[in-house]
């Protein structure tokens, strides 16, 4: 892919640097090994319990390749313990657990044990050839990206991924005139397969460390240079590869950049090599976004639109009915908000009901940071007919017009209470509409329906990272963390926060712990597809919450239910960056490959200063 | 290993268990059964090990039952701990965390607080993995064990203890009943560092020290160290170095020097050999800066 002259970019440049980089091969480490339970239907049917992102695909994939029809074929939504992409495709365990129900007619349970569900998903490990161009005054004039996709032994979504992988890279910082070529390579590795960020973390670390470079080189305030250069407001933005643009609407990285540099303290940060002795802290700055969704104003060539059912029910509570998979992330809890701040009653009273394939609309997936954003707008705009259907009702009994009267929620009464403003006689409780509406014959006050967003905002997120490094050791360690995030409104700030704290624990690894290697004489994993070798820092690795600073910063997102954007897939994408920068600032030594191990540290800082 | 032939949930062998309660019975069953028998305390490594296949024991005798092994005494001639007290027992001891912390210190550092409530020191030490993290402190201290057998019990020295990677001085008819530590003297200071991927995990190194201070003078010192060797070892050369020399900056840095040296670390998928040799040194330092800090105190 080519966009403008990228040999006159480069020559207009007055510096240019070009690196190659290596990411990791992680794995996901959920909570849970994939697993489903089958149980043969006398229909003919089956009704399915799994591990699942998308209980609907789930079901679609099931009738192309058994046959059976999908009215008979039931799939159950199930608490998840994360996912991190692992079972946005469907998982073998369970089609396999489908194909034996189906011939044993017996219910069939398949679990992983985890060594299996090691060598089942991680991670696309990447090689980028980045160069980047930019003039004195610090604007980049071109930039080129080779990207080598290591897909693993099968094709999960290659394709759509390389061209994902473009679209960030194109998202980050605003480049006159580039060059992209993407390979993805099948090995006979653990088969890749989507992992929280989808790419997006693997380039944001190589784009997050040239630009520091790049800006070093050309003595301007890496800050000041991210500043000059980021795509933001009025720009266009790729959500999901070539087919899912939309214009930028709303926009914080200012905001985050600026308040982060001054609670981190960005202009006392050290110079990079000044230090000499054995601990040496640095602080490093990442950013990064990610997609709410993969809306468009175009069909494009990603399915994403989902469904939902609002029903008032008689007391007056609430039933919320989705099939949006909330991974254990609080997605429907959102929702649940979402439903109740648009309709005006007390939180308690709606409640999300355990839903499957038989009992819900098409929903494509929680995927794409979309479940707030894309799934919380599907709520709102069917709350949002619940609620006319429900003042049309009111209007009725209370003698006064549908669109003057308002709801708001009474937490004695333990109820939304429809009033007339200024008029305290012209009041009543849902539970007395939904009653009345049930004696009279009215019908039941519900709404279903389905939406397409037709805009892919990115939520932008920024981190500073100090961190220390002990030149004895090679041992760093995280000290302290200032995240920024542009989520539009927060629909939910405890559970956002704990993204963001989530993200940063993820990325962390990321970018000095984790990695899958391979015995290159056996072809086996070299940790046996066991967890005593594939370490996650725990809560003792990580900074506290006093060390750990997260702040929103205010923006409203147009096209967003009240307000609100993504945030799962930001949390994480510019973390690996900003450890790299902060190492960099620690000790003077850039990494090109991940995880930054101890070992790789002491090698480099003994190679340039000798051993002790 | 083939892992695709294994299912980890799954034990297939047929096992004989016995469960006996006390020393004797265990002592004539391992005298019965002793080329296919695996004496089972906590099973944090014995069960891991048997569902990997990496063992495939006929007779499992679970001495759990054997009240008599769990005890923390003080004696007269130092702390005698049962085989069977756990690891989560050791940690909160009082005398242990008073009189010997290192090895507080050592022991909290293995596995999750479920795994040290189902572990037992004995069980650490049978094990004989080179990264035990009681085996250094119990080096430093200088611990002694007493085994069962059947002509009859016997003491050897922890240092004569580990033979090999998995392998111990006990015979297949021995068990162990009881770690006997003597009492630190006056003037004497511990440590314990272990460096790890995270701070749950198996040792990168692992190093206990202990310096007695005559003044400031070494009057005594042991250096222990593991996942550096076929066994946790002690580092004779250093100690020889270090007794009866005023201590120094340069001292410990001539101590690390050696350290270095002495160890035969090898590569795995926790960290290179060159790696282990070159942070070796400066855990040697702030084990031997700590344990003088404390020795002063």
């Amino acid at each position: 892919m080519v966009e403008g002259e990228v040999e006159k970019g480069f020559k207009e440049a007055d510096v240019v640097v070009e690196r190659e980089y290596m990411t990791n091969r992680r794995y996901h480490l959920q909570l849970e090994t994939k697993a489903a339970v089958c149980k043969p239907e006398a229909s003919g049917g089956v009704t399915v319990w799994t591990t699942s992102q998308t209980i609907h695909n789930t079901r679609i994939l099931i009738n192309e390749i058994f046959g059976i029809p999908i009215s008979k074929i039931n799939i159950k939504k199930l608490a998840l313990g994360g996912s991190f992409g692992s079972s946005i495709h469907t998982n073998p365990a369970t089609l396999i657990a489908v194909a034996l129900a189906l011939k044993s007619k017996r219910p069939v349970k398949l679990v992983y044990t985890r060594e299996e569900d090691v060598h089942d998903h991680v991670s696309y490990q990447m090689i980028f050839r980045l160069k980047l161009g930019a003039e004195k005054d610090g604007r980049l004039t071109a930039g080129q990206l080779e990207a080598i996709l290591d897909i693993g032994a099968h094709q999960i979504q290659a394709y759509p991924l390389l061209g994902c992988v473009v679209g960030w890279w194109v998202s980050l910082y605003k480049l006159p005139n580039l060059k992209y070529e993407g390979k993805a390579v099948y090995t006979n590795k653990v088969p890749s397969c989507a992992f929280r960020g989808y790419g997006n973390p693997q380039i944001t670390w190589a784009v997050e460390t040239l630009i520091d470079e790049l800006a070093e080189k050309l003595g301007i305030d890496p800050l000041e240079f991210r500043l000059r250069n980021y795509v933001g407001k009025g720009d266009v933005f790729w959500g999901q590869g070539p087919t899912v643009k939309s214009v930028i609407r709303s926009c914080g990285v200012e905001d985050i950049l600026r308040r982060g540099a001054e609670l981190i303290g960005w202009n006392k940060r050290p110079k990079p090599e000044e230090q000499k002795g054995r601990f040496r802290r640095g602080i490093g700055l990442g950013r990064g976004f990610h997609t709410s969704s993969a809306g468009a104003s175009v069909p494009s060539q990603v399915v994403d639109w989902g469904g939902a059912m609002v029903k008032l029910n008689e007391d007056g509570t609430v039933d919320y009915v989705t099939a949006l998979m909330d991974h254990g992330g609080g997605t429907l809890e959102a929702h649940a908000k979402i439903v109740a701040e648009e309709l005006g009653v007390p939180l308690d009273n709606v409640n999300i009901i355990q839903a499957d394939t038989q009992t819900t609309m098409y929903d494509v997936c929680t995927h794409a940071s979309r479940g707030v954003y894309a799934g919380g707008a599907a709520a709102l705009k069917v709350t949002r007919q619940a609620k006319q259907k429900l003042l049309e009702f009111a209007s009725k009994i209370l003698d006064a017009y549908p669109h003057g009267l308002r709801i708001r929620p009474d937490e004695k009464l333990g109820q939304g209470v429809i009033h007339v403003e200024g008029m305290p006689d012209k009041q009543i409780t849902i539970r007395e509409v939904a009653t009345k509406a049930r004696y009279k014959n009215w019908g039941t006050i519900a709404a279903i329906d389905s939406l397409r967003q037709t805009s892919c905002p990115p939520h932008f997120t920024g981190y500073f990272v100090e961190v220390e490094v002990d030149a004895e050791t090679g041992i760093v360690r995280p000290v302290r963390v200032v995240a920024g995030a542009d989520i539009g409104t927060v629909i939910n700030p405890d559970l956002a926060m704990g993204q963001i704290h989530g993200g940063f624990a993820m990325g962390w690894s990321m970018a000095v712990l984790e990695d899958t290697p391979y015995d290159p004489k056996t072809g086996d994993l070299l940790n046996k597809g066991f967890i005593t070798d594939y370490k996650i820092p725990t809560a003792e690795d990580v900074p506290s919450t006093e060390d750990f600073k997260v702040f929103f910063v205010d923006t409203y997102e147009p096209t967003g239910p009240f307000g609100a954007k993504g945030i799962g897939e930001g949390a994480l994408n510019p973390v690996a960056g900003a450890v790299a920068n902060a190492i960099y600032n620690a000790i003077g030594v850039r990494f090109y490959e991940l995880p930054i191990t101890p070992d790789e540290i002491l090698k480099v800082l003994n190679e340039k200063e000798g051993q002790n | 290993m083939n892992v695709n032939l294994i299912n980890t949930r799954i034990l297939t062998l047929s096992i004989e268990y016995y469960a006996p309660r006390t020393v004797e019975e265990t002592v004539s069953l391992l005298s019965k059964h002793s080329q296919d028998a695996k004496v089972l305390a906590g099973g944090t490594d014995l069960l891991v090990k048997m569902k990997q296949r990496l063992t495939e024991p006929r007779h499992i005798i679970n001495i759990k039952k054997i009240k008599a092994l769990d005890f923390v005494k003080e004696e007269a001639d130092g702390l005698h701990i049962g085989a069977l007290t756990k690891l989560r027992t050791l940690e909160k001891s009082n005398v242990v965390r008073n009189k010997f912390p290192v090895l507080c210190e050592g022991v909290r550092t293995i596995g999750s607080v479920q795994i040290r409530n189902m572990a037992t020191i004995g069980g650490n030490l049978c094990n004989a993995s080179p990264a035990a993290d009681s085996a250094p402190p119990l080096l430093a201290l200088d611990a002694r064990a007493r085994i069962v057998g059947p002509n009859g019990d016997r003491v050897i020295l922890i240092k004569e203890f580990f033979t090999g990677p998995g392998k111990t001085a006990l015979q297949p008819t021995d068990f162990l009943v009881e770690i006997q530590i003597p009492y630190l003297p006056k003037g004497a200071g511990t440590s314990f560092i272990k460096i790890a991927r995270t701070s749950m995990d198996l040792a990168k190194i692992n190093i206990a020290a202990m310096v007695k201070l005559n003044g400031n003078e070494i009057s005594a010192c042991r250096i222990a160290l593991g996942a550096v060797a076929p066994t946790p070892i002690r580092v004779y050369k250093v100690e020889e170095l270090l007794t009866g020399k005023e201590f120094s900056g340069e001292i410990v840095n001539e101590a690390s020097q050696i350290v270095a040296e002495e160890i035969k670390p090898i590569t795995d998928i926790r960290a290179t050999a060159a790696y282990r040799k070159e942070a070796s040194k400066a855990l040697t330092h702030d084990a031997l800066m700590m344990a003088y800090e404390r020795a002063k105190r």
